[in-house]
């Protein structure tokens, strides 16, 4: 019972942070339809912001969230204004492109950091990384604790800015109908390059908060771009609701799958639920939930 | 006219003379080329680097002695990033561009045994010094046949049926005959000598130690699934086997997982006296945090070397490693003279402790100085002659290439275990060479508190 409850617990925190890549990811495809496919590599480039603030200048993790989502968020707004945005005026280019631009973006943020850092693998250890306080024979983690905090107040957030904010609701229009959302008078570029900003956002505080527990390496981000693809399958694509179910389904497997299969076996578990969705319940979660 | 031309012809025949015997003044005070491959980025950056280190350090020792026979040696040294296929195009580059006269270093198992099919193919000496997978220095894993019987062996494990059984022998016996031929074909271009101990003996140290203080009755072994994990378990499988211990459960991983409590939750849960685990820097680190995040307590953590004796695991692992084992194949306060010496030079320099592989770099370099010295000439062949016959001590341990087994030029070496006692590698084992006692029993859950 004890290796059940733990394996939950360790699943479900885990899931938490997959939630957060996911939602940014979701959220990028529901607005412009396109999958990005950089979303791993703008999350190792947040974890490299986070290892700097704390190895140069002494800033806490946490805080240094604070700093690393507008960075990232600026970042977002670039790439979708002087990278994709003019793809899409290109009317002689499938917007297939698009995504084959994210994926040459990634490797040169890959590249750049691999220049700037090496390939070398870095941490950051602090004082909590790794406290933990236990209910019966279960062990907590507090950072992921923290994490999963962190990531219920940034979620709350994100539908707080969708649903009573003007801009949340272009961008709900916008991925619903873009063409009625444009005669409404939305200024549907500038809604691009916002939803990607917050994506990249998003995504950049997974980063930082997965940085105490973890380590990282310019390759780190293709892990996450494929998982974070997986959530937003499962999810059901453009539902950030369904993200975050897909998000703690595929946090959940993996920790089930190392325990009563095998850990060699973690990553296949992902990829075969991420099949058996797409054969049986082709539209993810969001069939099921409606949102 | 005519005339002009003879002279025109003898001076510039003059010339042509004397621009030979410039160039071959210079070939002898032009350093000797020695090429080393190590992973100086990516995951295996922080073994390339003790190793480079020390390279560097036993290169400027030699160069600012008498160098050899007079001249230089300048190490080219090429990152393999810890990735096979670099590491294979690293070796070719050395060889094919740079002109190496010899090729030493080698980390990683996977990575080494990928460069080693390029250097035997050009029949190029190659030094291994910490690639540890047995088959590096077995002729018969790099023939077309003995890598079939590998696979051969493996099926009749899970094969129950007994005329399949029958049928796979004989195909096996023809085959281990058949690369038998192909191996010893091969031999003349088996260029590949190896310093330290192969994977299957990292733990016979330890055995001892498990044997008479630990006396353990059950173990789990987690590995890495690579070349060196899984053999490293596959070996100490059998070392359980000879001491009467009993695998609960053998798992590997993929490197670089985020989250090791699913597994070890099933770990503590099997309740084993000891945990072995065969693993490279960060996943060595990540896993004893782990441990202690979820308060294990199995009589013994044992590491099989590699990622758990870097300084850098203490350093990541904090006070998580306090009292884990290992094995290992050097300790400075073993009595080999220049151990201590090496320790401490390397501890002014770099301001930081060194350890096996450190020492495994050292003496390669010695040892490919001392062959250069005596090799006829820098040709492949007479260079291997040269390291065929190496009898010498290093830093290291009498280095020495014998054949045994499937194995040939093999340096054959003893073992030794350390423990990290107050953020220091101590080494404990054997008894009689050890200077410090070894701390056990020990309590995990307050020792990491």
């Amino acid at each position: 019972m004890d290796l059940f409850l733990q394996t939950l617990v360790s699943g479900f925190l885990k899931g938490g942070l997959y939630a957060l890549v996911g939602i940014g990811m979701t959220l990028i495809m529901g607005v412009m339809g396109i999958i990005n496919l950089a979303h791993g590599q703008l999350m190792m480039v947040a974890m490299y912001v986070t290892f700097v603030c704390f190895t140069y200048l002494g800033i806490d993790p946490y805080v240094s969230l604070l700093l690393s989502m507008p960075i990232l968020f600026l970042i977002g707004i670039i790439v979708q204004k002087y990278l994709l945005n003019p793809l899409l005026r290109t009317e002689t280019i499938l917007p297939e492109n698009q995504v084959l631009m994210t994926v040459g973006i990634g490797m040169v943020l890959t590249e750049v950091m691999r220049f700037i850092f090496t390939s070398d693998y870095k941490s950051v250890k602090t004082s909590y990384s790794n406290a933990t306080f236990f209910l019966g024979n279960i062990s907590f983690s507090v950072p992921l604790l923290i994490d999963l905090a962190f990531i219920i107040l940034l979620t709350l957030g994100l539908f707080w800015f969708l649903n009573r904010t003007d801009i949340g609701r272009s961008i709900r229009a916008t991925a619903q109908d873009k063409e009625a959302a444009i005669l409404m008078g939305v200024n549907s570029e500038k809604i691009t390059y916002i939803t990607f900003g917050i994506g990249a956002a998003l995504v950049a505080a997974a980063g930082t908060l997965l940085v105490p527990v973890y380590y990282l390496f310019p390759d780190i981000g293709g892990d996450f771009t494929r998982r974070a693809f997986i959530i937003c399958i499962l999810g059901g694509l453009g539902s950030t609701v369904g993200a975050i179910f897909g998000g703690i389904t595929l946090g959940l497997a993996e920790a089930f799958g190392a325990t009563y299969v095998a850990m060699e076996f973690e990553d296949i578990i992902g990829l075969i639920i991420f099949i058996i969705v797409l054969l049986f319940l082709p539209g993810g979660f969001k069939r099921l939930i409606k949102i | 006219m005519k005339r002009l031309f003879v002279i025109f012809a003898a001076l510039s025949f003059l010339m042509f003379l004397g621009g030979c015997q410039k160039a071959k003044e210079q070939a002898s005070k032009e350093p000797i080329k020695v090429g080393v491959i190590l992973p100086l980025t990516g995951k295996h950056a922080k073994f390339g680097e003790i190793e480079k280190k020390s390279f560097q350090m036993a290169v400027e020792e030699i160069n600012s002695g008498q160098g050899v026979n007079g001249r230089k040696i300048q190490l080219l040294i090429e990152d393999t990033q810890g990735k096979p296929d670099v590491g294979r195009s690293a070796v070719e580059k050395l060889i094919t561009q740079d002109k190496v006269v010899m090729i030493g270093g080698g980390y990683s198992s996977s990575v080494t045994y990928a460069a080693a099919g390029v250097a035997i193919n050009k029949g190029f000496p190659f030094l291994v010094n910490t690639g540890s997978a047995d088959k590096i220095t077995e002729p018969s894993s790099f023939t077309p046949s003995g890598q079939r019987v590998d696979n051969l062996k493996k099926n009749l494990k899970k094969e129950k049926d007994k005329a399949k059984i029958a049928v796979l022998k004989e195909e096996i016996a023809a085959l281990e005959k058949k690369s038998a031929e192909e191996s010893r074909k091969l031999m003349d271009r088996f260029s590949i000598f190896r310093l330290n101990p192969p994977v299957s003996e990292y733990a016979s140290g330890l055995e001892g130690f498990l044997a008479k203080v630990v006396k353990p009755k059950t173990a789990v072994i987690l590995n890495e699934n690579s070349l060196f994990g899984t053999k490293g378990a596959k070996a100490f499988e059998k070392s359980c086997k000879k001491l009467g211990i009993k695998v609960l459960m053998k798992e590997s991983y993929d490197a670089g997982a985020v989250d090791f409590k699913p597994l070890l939750a099933k770990v503590k849960e099997a309740n084993p006296d000891v945990v072995y685990m065969i693993s490279y820097l960060m996943d060595a680190s990540l896993l004893m945090r782990q441990s202690m995040e979820l308060k294990m307590n199995p009589k013994l953590f044992a590491g099989a070397a590699a990622g758990f004796t870097l300084p850098e695991f203490a350093e990541n692992a904090g006070k998580a490693s306090e009292k884990v084992v290992s094995a290992t194949l050097w300790h400075e306060s073993l009595s080999i003279p220049g151990a201590r010496a090496y320790y401490d030079k390397f501890v002014k320099r770099y301001n930081k402790p060194t350890e096996y592989h450190g020492a495994e770099a050292y003496s390669a370099m010695y040892v490919i100085a001392d062959v250069l010295k005596r090799a006829k000439s820098y040709k492949p062949a007479d260079i291997k002659k040269a390291l065929s016959e190496t009898d010498m001590m290093t830093v290291f341990g009498p280095v020495k290439f014998t054949s045994y087994g499937k194995k040939i030029h093999q340096n054959k070496l003893e073992t030794y275990v350390v423990q990290w006692i107050n953020g220091k590698l101590k080494m404990i084992w054997p008894e009689n060479l050890a200077k410090d006692k070894y701390v056990y029993p020990v309590n995990w859950i307050k020792e990491r508190q």
